[in-house]
């Protein structure tokens, strides 16, 4: 045994392969995107035969695991939150099915938010979907709590929850690695059976079915009232106010008690859904207040059926938005508490400084395209061509960024570009508006919810430019290959890959072109053809892939062919590069009134050569040339 | 005992390296760490920042006010995270020029122990700003700066005599770090 320093959700990676789960699929997402390569990686180290897959989006993601699990093998599916509403519709429905082998859901809430368009708690997911919710407050807990996980969803034919959130799964801990034991080589003696009153239940089964699971979950909340996963500590130490605490937050909670100075009992709760509700009562009855500390949402609080002294989110005492930062949670705490008559530690935080420092001209930073970015290239074409009047709807990638170059007016959800372009243009044609519209969407977005948006336009007549994006991987969540890919999640050889073009002209889309979009007076060209083609008579929606790979992915195009620049001497400073073309290393400098490359952060693409209409940005001469 | 620290600076400069570097020094030395990464769209271009704690509290976040230590790759990050020390707490700081001088009736007031370096310069003078980090881990030196060089040279595959240079240089730049016996 080694002890070694594990990513959350590289713990929960290998919490699935050692409790033999034979199946894992996902769908990449902040914060949830390195469980499946935790996975991946131990299947390597210990030479088991796991099925991976990065599936093409969550609720395919969910049908496939979903399928193992029915045909009697330990199944998982791992997805962020916002992922799960895309699984939603297998979620509610498994519920009632039930499952065969152990099948565990794992979505990764995002409090904050700090990668995701809303902070919408899974665990209120699962409840409404009567999918029993695991809540670990560690790296070490979310691998423990998938093995109980498993077992419990095994025996009890359910689907279960395991929600880690953003800081768990980012968080890194040391924890025990065991050494090589055992093996998944054998063939597992199980198959799928058929059942049609459960795996084609109708609605007179499904009532049936739904009778049976609100059975389950009474079986399952008596188990939780007994489980170790919900206890106490510091039992007795107080009987004015007392902590319910879950997940990440439970620790911030222990540690502001211990930073106030106050020693109070603390009920940390492991099974959020069903609550344990005996377990709950009992602790509620034994203090005279109770503060919930949970995140993003009031899942335990909304559960507590006596609210007359419990404290949360609901009355205001936790804001109901945003992180359970310690700050906030010290704060909260200390209201309640010296309310209480406790005696309590001051705030450590200097308020003087930091209203100092919050004074302070400090550069604002947001994200941006990295140098060489193919989607800047892109987006400046774009703006170059069609201008602030069309209207850009846009999708959610790393591209989402080029809001910064004004080239994104809208988004959504995964897939939104291709169907609010097409719901654009509809209302457009009521109102008279007959401004351009240019989507923008990923490779691997478009896989993942563009194409039936697609279809729809087509048949619909929706007349806009569709770009897709394509640099060749999911950049943003770290370089998961899609479908259009030569690779698997493993690295294996796919056996077939997809052509996007092929499948824009598979929906009916009548002008489907590909160009690379560094070449970006040829990409204007095609872009002008493209609307051009919307706007005739029997034009309807055109598609244009920006074919690129990649700048952090696949280096070697550039460093086939670099184009270093200089900026010239005749440089007036007038920031228009700094602003259109937004590229990190375009630095503009005030004192000097002129901008310059920053070399330690340019990747020589040159693409910047056409950011300058004045012509001040130039090739650097080869070396020994006639200047 | 416990250690808290926070380490920040901007995407790409490599904070997650400069957290990884420490916590395999602090795993080697027996204590078990805690840390909190930043990951996702923050990572192109924007800060970053991680909380550390050695045999501390399982929290993955630290509480403004407590902080044992600040590594700052960035000056204008330090100034934003400077906060999180705690009275009498230490920051080391990738800088030229120091902190804004309106800063210094509060950090005299609060004890703080602000100690710059021109880490970015010396990197490139060693051969690539990319060592940076390691410069100002070799600077902080929170852990015996054999430990750091041990685990320096179990993390890193290629590279490493520039990065093990790159370590010894910040670590003469600040032989007295008050930390270094931890």
């Amino acid at each position: 045994m080694s002890v070694e320093n594990l990513l959350g959700n590289e713990a929960i990676g290998l919490g699935l392969v050692e409790q033999g789960c034979r199946v894992v699929t996902a769908y990449p997402g902040t914060p949830s995107s390195e469980i499946l390569a935790g996975v991946i990686k131990h299947k390597k180290r210990l030479g088991w035969d796991v099925y991976t897959e990065w599936s093409s989006n969550e609720k395919v993601a969910f049908e496939v695991a979903l399928a193992a699990s029915w045909s009697g093998l330990r199944a998982a599916v791992a997805m962020k939150q916002v992922g799960l509403n895309v699984a939603a519709d297998p979620l509610f429905s498994a519920a009632y099915t039930g499952v065969k082998g152990a099948f565990l859901v794992i979505a990764a809430d995002d409090p904050g938010p700090h990668s995701s368009q809303t902070e919408q708690d899974s665990r209120m997911m699962a409840l409404t979907a009567k999918v029993p919710v695991f809540d670990p407050s560690s790296p070490a807990e979310a691998r423990e709590m998938v093995a109980l996980a498993l077992d419990l969803s095994e025996r009890f034919g359910a689907p279960v929850l395991l929600r880690p959130t953003t800081r768990l799964c980012h968080a890194v801990q040391s924890l025990d690695l065991p050494d090589v034991a055992g093996s998944n080589g054998e063939t597992p003696k199980v198959k799928f059976r058929k059942d049609p009153g459960r795996w084609t239940a109708t609605p007179k089964f499904r009532n049936k079915l739904h009778h049976e699971l609100n059975q389950k979950l009474r079986q399952i909340e008596a188990e939780f009232d007994q489980s170790p996963l919900n206890f106490v500590i510091n039992a007795g130490s107080s009987d004015k106010v007392g902590v319910i605490a879950s997940g990440v937050a439970y620790h911030t909670a222990v540690q502001s008690l211990s930073e106030l100075g106050v020693r109070i009992p603390v009920l940390k709760v492991g099974t959020p859904y069903p609550l344990p509700q005996h377990k709950v009562a009992d602790f509620a009855a034994s203090v005279e207040r109770v503060v919930v500390i949970e995140e993003p949402d009031a899942c335990i609080e909304l559960q507590i059926p006596e609210r007359g002294k419990v404290y949360g989110r609901l009355d205001g005492t936790v804001p109901n938005a945003g992180e359970l930062s310690p700050e906030v949670v010290a704060h909260a705490l200390a209201g309640v508490l010296a309310n209480a008559g406790f005696d309590i530690s001051p705030s450590p935080h200097d308020t003087a400084l930091q209203d100092l420092i919050n004074e302070l001209p400090l550069p604002v930073r947001r994200p941006r395209l990295c140098p060489g970015c193919s989607h800047r290239s892109t987006f400046f074409a774009l703006k170059q061509e069609f201008g602030p009047r069309a209207i850009y709807p846009g999708d959610i990638g790393c591209y989402t960024l080029g809001m910064n170059l004004r080239a994104v007016d809208t988004f959504v959800d995964m897939g939104a570009s291709v169907t609010m372009a097409d719901g654009f243009y509809q209302a457009g044609r009521i109102t008279g508006d007959t401004r351009p519209i240019i989507a923008t969407i990923g490779d691997s977005t478009f896989l993942h919810s563009g194409i039936p948006p697609l279809i729809n336009a087509v048949h619909t007549g929706a007349k806009f430019v569709l770009l897709i994006l394509d640099n060749h991987t999911t950049a943003m969540t770290g370089f998961q290959p899609t479908a259009a890919n030569d690779t698997l999640a493993d690295g294996g050889e796919a056996p077939r890959q997809v052509s996007i073009p092929d499948i824009a002209r598979a929906c009916g889309v009548g002008f489907v072109e590909s160009a690379d979009p560094y070449d970006q007076a040829s990409f204007r060209t095609l872009m002008r053809q493209a609307y051009d083609y919307t706007q005739e008579a029997d034009g309807g929606v055109a598609v244009l892939v920006a074919d690129r790979p990649c700048v952090l992915y696949d280096r070697a195009p550039i460093q086939e062919h670099p184009v270093p620049v200089i900026v010239t001497e005749e440089c007036d400073g007038c920031r228009f590069c700094v602003e259109a073309f937004e590229c990190p290393a375009l630095v503009l400098y005030p004192e000097r009134n002129i901008v310059d490359i920053d070399y330690k952060i340019c990747v020589d693409c040159g693409q910047c050569i056409d950011a300058c209409y004045k012509g001040f940005i130039i090739p650097k001469m080869p070396v020994g040339s006639v200047q | 005992m416990e250690l808290k620290l926070i380490l920040t600076g901007l995407g790409g400069q490599g904070v997650l390296f400069l957290t990884r570097l420490l916590s395999k020094t602090a795993v080697s030395l027996g204590h078990t760490v805690m840390v909190s990464e930043t990951h996702g769209m923050s990572q192109r271009g924007g800060s970053v920042i991680s909380h550390l704690k050695v045999s501390g509290s399982k929290a993955p976040l630290i509480r403004r006010g407590t902080a044992d230590i600040l590594i700052a790759l960035e000056p204008n990050e330090a100034v934003r995270s400077l906060t999180f020390l705690r009275q009498g707490g230490a920051a080391f700081i990738n800088s030229d020029n120091g902190l804004p001088p309106e800063l210094d009736a509060h950090l005299k007031r609060l004890n703080l122990q602000v100690q710059c370096l021109p880490a970015s310069q010396m990197a490139v003078e060693l051969g690539t700003a990319a060592v940076t980090n390691t410069i100002m881990a070799g600077f902080a030196h929170p852990f015996p700066i054999e430990s750091l060089r041990h685990a320096l040279t179990e993390i890193v595959p290629h590279g490493r005599e520039l990065n093990l240079q790159a370590l010894t240089a910040g670590y003469a730049a600040n032989q007295r770090s008050v930390f270094s016996e931890q």
